[in-house]
């Protein structure tokens, strides 16, 4: 399969970077020749220097018999642009990065797809959706929504309750110390898909323990969640009302889009033009206020002892990781900092800083779902987990609709969490049987996803 | 610097629209066998001056100013006025000029206070003509050659500026011409539709056409003296107007939105008009329990009757009555002492504050509240989604402050002028200073809101025959500076309107 990238940014890098551990013939185009050199010596993949928007320079890539055409320059236009080149050049799907909430609407799709561009990505969108979808469970560090009711969602482990330091509630952690055969016999309906441990991502086995300061991930339907809140002893976590974003740039623009009505999101800006600016594109419940988010003072006065959850979505990731990390210190135990810079990303896992949001992470692993065949709708990145989150369909006659799921060999670094089936989720056993047509999440080590996808098609 | 030979021009050309209305008032007056010779004569001097105007405009380029456009706007409500007299005072209908001016004015700028204590007796075309006067100028003497005229020739976009009510001005067309054409299609449409409903309901063919040209134009003028219920005692006849009178209240553009393009969903939608329905469902609400509890001994729909055609008759500015109001518990005085200001939308026919400055300030005062609790907040004013931007705001707080002052000042000189129901033709400063000041305010009110009958002896059972020629002449000016929203008059006696540049 051949794949032309546009734009060498941190978006064009890190999909390269994945796709091209995939045998994909890969050509990356830039204009800047510095950003391509490096790539050029660390990655198996071509790369040209010329304007994203020759049409010689795409001929020249084989734009002719490219199977996906990417655009994720910095500027919408110019993507949307080359993307209208490459369809009539020839590329059979092409995905153009945009800055505009307007053109996702489903009603303009029809527009888009007529002018040759097939898909549409809007890193900030994506990231906002997916910090709003969380923000509403306070004890939860991510969670992610199949459909069917079925929920992935990720729960730091702590001995102690850190809301609950003199143990005046009976709220208590009944996982810590256990192994997943133990908890696994008190018939809870949820698995545990994944346990990040440090630096390093398990897929468990049953034998595995649970210890203090994993992040576990659990597999389980929507009436589990507070089950699953109560076992990790995270019941006098508050219910998320009051919210609090430092910075408002795009992705704050689009969180507070995504965040239901009835919160109290509150926007802190610097820039007093951006500020009357927020004003007009905000909700009508959303607050913008113009200062700095570091001035201790103002975010007292605004009730930072209040907010159960807070945000730090500035340009700048060393200040959103501080900004966080204090948030903690002062007690709100749901804190998002978006961090740009991907080489961070690890090390600020070892800080105590909360979710960390990278909308270039997402956006490239939306863009590489397209590209696992059709029957794959939706492959989740997750940016804390070195791990990838797929959804198959099984195919009619494929291996794993003849024998139960634990005989037909499925790698031990795999782990299936649950199933759709007629639109329900329900969670998997080793011996469930699959059925043509059911829609399997997996959760899988690094770049094995390309390995399992044999046993369902 | 005002060019005078275009503003000679323009009026010289809208003179001949009067004398297009005359020429249609001549026409009812022979239907009825009347004498014609007053309409003559006035069409004739109209006519003559028409060309006159012309005549000296020859020539004169096709560059107005934004100077000329205001100065046209006033001058043009004022010679309407000036010659739209004459009929009155050739029929021999009122006792002095002023009061014949003041007819003629409060029916241009659609108040609807009358000078005439008993209107029945009136010759039919006189009756006609005051009819006329307010359904043109409710929709705006201006907008109306607009919408008739293929093309004006210059400056049609300042002259509607100057002319359009309301803070904010949406656009349906890229050129006025034709946009003007849409609403005043929507304008005729509701004037039909009203004559159509209210024959339906039994009146008889004169007042319908008549009563229908006044509602729509927000007027009040009647063809009768008596109250609604007592004339044709139907209750059909109390709700058609009522509707009639409500639509006509609602903005033009977004009637034109609702009616021609069928976009229902953005009617409620809109701000303005939510506020419009909110201070209207809140009054009747108020004044029907009252009148319950006290006047009709439980009779809900009576009293209900009674609540939603004054509050409608009220807040549009049209002044009909169906009863009585003045009668009613003193509580809801203030109620519609507040409804006489507040008037209901912009790009309507209604006079009045206008209910999209009430939803602005709401807004506004909205942001205050929150600005003194979080001292950094940056609130827009919103409306409906839309940023209000400060210069509007700013220029709605200056309306605000022209509006009160004009209500006091207009007050004050009216109370020297002498308003008092005991005054005599005799000027007596003595008496001047004893007389009662409340009169005088809800006088100068009614005026300036252009609602017609005001509170107190000015209420709808009387007519403003009995106040002094001055005080006639100063209501007159009150009605002009209410139409035109302040600004556009006012501007002219700055100093920077007439320096050379």
């Amino acid at each position: 399969m051949k794949i032309v990238i546009a734009g060498a940014g941190a978006v064009g890098t890190h999909l390269a970077q994945m796709l091209s551990k995939e045998n994909f013939d890969i050509v990356l185009i830039d204009e800047q020749e510095e950003r391509l050199a490096k790539l050029n010596n660390d990655l198996d993949i071509m790369t040209l220097v010329c304007s994203p928007t020759s049409i010689k320079g795409m001929k020249q890539a084989g734009i002719e018999n490219a199977n996906l055409f990417i655009a994720v320059t910095p500027n919408e236009s110019e993507n949307l642009l080359c993307c209208m080149l490459a369809k009539q050049l020839g590329a059979k799907r092409t995905v153009a990065r945009i800055d505009n909430y307007e053109y996702l609407s489903e009603e303009n799709k029809k527009l888009f797809e007529n002018a040759g561009i097939s898909s549409l990505i809007y890193p900030e969108y994506l990231a906002g959706k997916e910090l709003a979808a969380s923000i509403g469970y306070s004890w939860v560090r991510q969670l992610w929504e199949f459909d069917g009711d079925l929920i992935l969602l990720s729960v730091k482990m702590h001995a102690i309750n850190p809301l609950d330091k003199q143990q005046k509630t009976n709220a208590k952690n009944l996982l810590i110390g256990r192994t997943l055969r133990e908890i696994g016999m008190d018939g809870h309906q949820f698995h545990v898909v994944a346990i990040k441990r440090k630096d390093e991502t398990i897929i468990p086995s049953g034998e595995e323990k649970i210890l203090s300061r994993d992040l576990v991930f659990f597999m389980t339907t929507r009436d589990q969640i507070n089950n699953i809140r109560h076992l990790t002893g995270k019941d006098n976590y508050p219910q998320v009302k009051h919210v609090m974003i430092i910075g408002g740039g795009k992705l704050a623009v689009r969180t507070d889009g995504e965040i239901p009505d009835n919160y109290s999101v509150k926007i802190i800006e610097k820039d007093i033009a951006r500020c009357e600016e927020l004003g007009r594109i905000t909700k009508h419940r959303t607050m913008i206020l113009n200062g700095d988010g570091y001035d201790l003072d103002l975010l007292q006065d605004e009730g930072y002892n209040h907010i159960e959850a807070f945000a730090a979505l500035t340009n700048n990731d060393e200040k959103n990781i501080l900004a966080c990390m204090a948030a903690r210190r002062n007690g709100i135990c749901n804190t998002y900092a978006q961090v740009e810079n991907l080489a961070f990303i690890d090390m600020v896992e070892s800080l105590d800083v909360g979710t960390v949001i990278n909308k270039k992470m997402l956006a490239a692993s939306h863009i590489y779902q397209m590209l696992l065949k059709a029957d794959v709708n939706n492959v989740k990145m997750l940016t804390v987990a070195d791990a990838d989150v797929a959804e198959f369909i099984v195919k009619e006659g494929s291996k794993a609709t003849k024998k139960p799921i634990m005989n037909i060999g499925i790698p031990n670094d795999v782990n299936i969490g649950g199933m759709i089936r007629n639109g329900r989720g329900e969670l998997v056993s080793g011996k469930t049987q699959l059925l043509a047509g059911d829609r399997v999440v997996v959760f899988c080590g690094s770049q094995t996803l390309k390995k399992i996808e044999r046993f369902f098609s | 610097m005002v060019n005078w030979r275009q503003i000679f021009k323009v009026l010289g050309m809208l003179l001949f629209i009067e004398a297009g209305l005359l020429l249609i008032t001549m026409g009812v007056a022979l239907i009825y066998k009347e004498d014609v010779m007053p309409y003559v004569w006035t069409l004739i001097i109209t006519l003559v001056l028409g060309i006159i105007g012309r005549g000296i405009g020859w020539n004169s380029g096709k560059n107005m100013g934004r100077r000329d456009g205001y100065l046209i706007v006033s001058l043009v409500w004022l010679v309407f006025s000036l010659i739209g007299m004459i009929p009155f005072i050739l029929t021999d209908c009122v006792p002095d000029v002023a009061s014949a001016f003041f007819e003629t004015m409060s029916g241009f700028t659609s108040t609807g206070a009358t000078i005439f204590d008993n209107i029945d007796i009136l010759p039919k075309g006189i009756l006609f003509w005051r009819s006329v006067t307010q359904w043109i100028g409710g929709i705006g003497i201006i907008f109306f050659t607009l919408a008739i005229l293929p093309a004006f020739g210059v400056g049609e976009v300042k002259l509607f500026a100057a002319e359009t009510t309301g803070p904010l001005h949406e656009k349906i067309h890229p050129r006025i011409s034709v946009a003007v054409k849409w609403i005043g299609s929507v304008y005729l449409l509701l004037t039909i539709l009203c004559i159509a409903s209210l024959l339906i309901c039994g009146m008889s063919a004169f007042d319908a056409v008549n009563i229908a040209m006044t509602t729509t134009g927000t007027g009040g003028f009647s063809p009768h003296s008596a109250f609604f219920h007592d004339q044709w005692n139907s209750k059909s006849i109390e709700y058609v107007t009522t509707v009639f009178m409500f639509l006509s209240g609602v903005n033009y553009t977004l009637l034109y939105y609702t009616v021609l393009k069928g976009r229902i969903r953005k009617f409620f939608q809109n701000p303005e008009l939510r506020m419009y329905l909110a201070i209207v469902a809140l009054t009747t609400a108020v004044c029907t329990v009252s009148l319950m509890i006290q006047d009709n001994q439980g009779d809900l729909e009576l009293s209900f009757r009674q609540a939603i055609f004054t509050t409608v008759s009220i807040q549009t500015t049209t002044g009909f009555a169906s009863y009585d109001y003045t009668l009613w518990p003193q509580v809801l005085m203030p109620v519609l002492m507040f409804l006489m200001f507040a008037g209901a939308c912009s790009g309507s026919t209604s006079g009045g504050f206008k209910c999209i400055r009430w939803a602005i300030l709401w807004e506004g005062l909205h942001n205050e509240f929150k600005r003194i609790l979080h001292p950094r907040v940056v609130a827009p004013v919103k409306l409906g989604g839309e940023v209000i931007p400060t210069s509007i705001q700013k220029t709605l707080l200056a309306f605000v402050s022209l509006f009160v002052g004009s209500l006091f000042l207009g007050a004050f000189i009216l109370v020297l002028c002498g308003v008092d129901e005991d005054y005599l033709t005799i000027y007596d400063f003595s008496l001047i200073l004893r007389q009662d000041f409340t009169e005088a305010f809800s006088l100068s009110l009614s005026s300036l809101s252009n609602v017609g009958p005001a509170l107190g002896y000015y209420g709808p059972a009387h007519s403003w025959a009995v106040i002094s020629p001055m005080a006639k002449v100063v209501c007159s000016i009150l009605m002009l500076i209410g139409r035109l929203e302040i600004f556009p008059i006012l501007i002219i006696f700055t100093k920077g309107f007439w320096r050379k540049e």
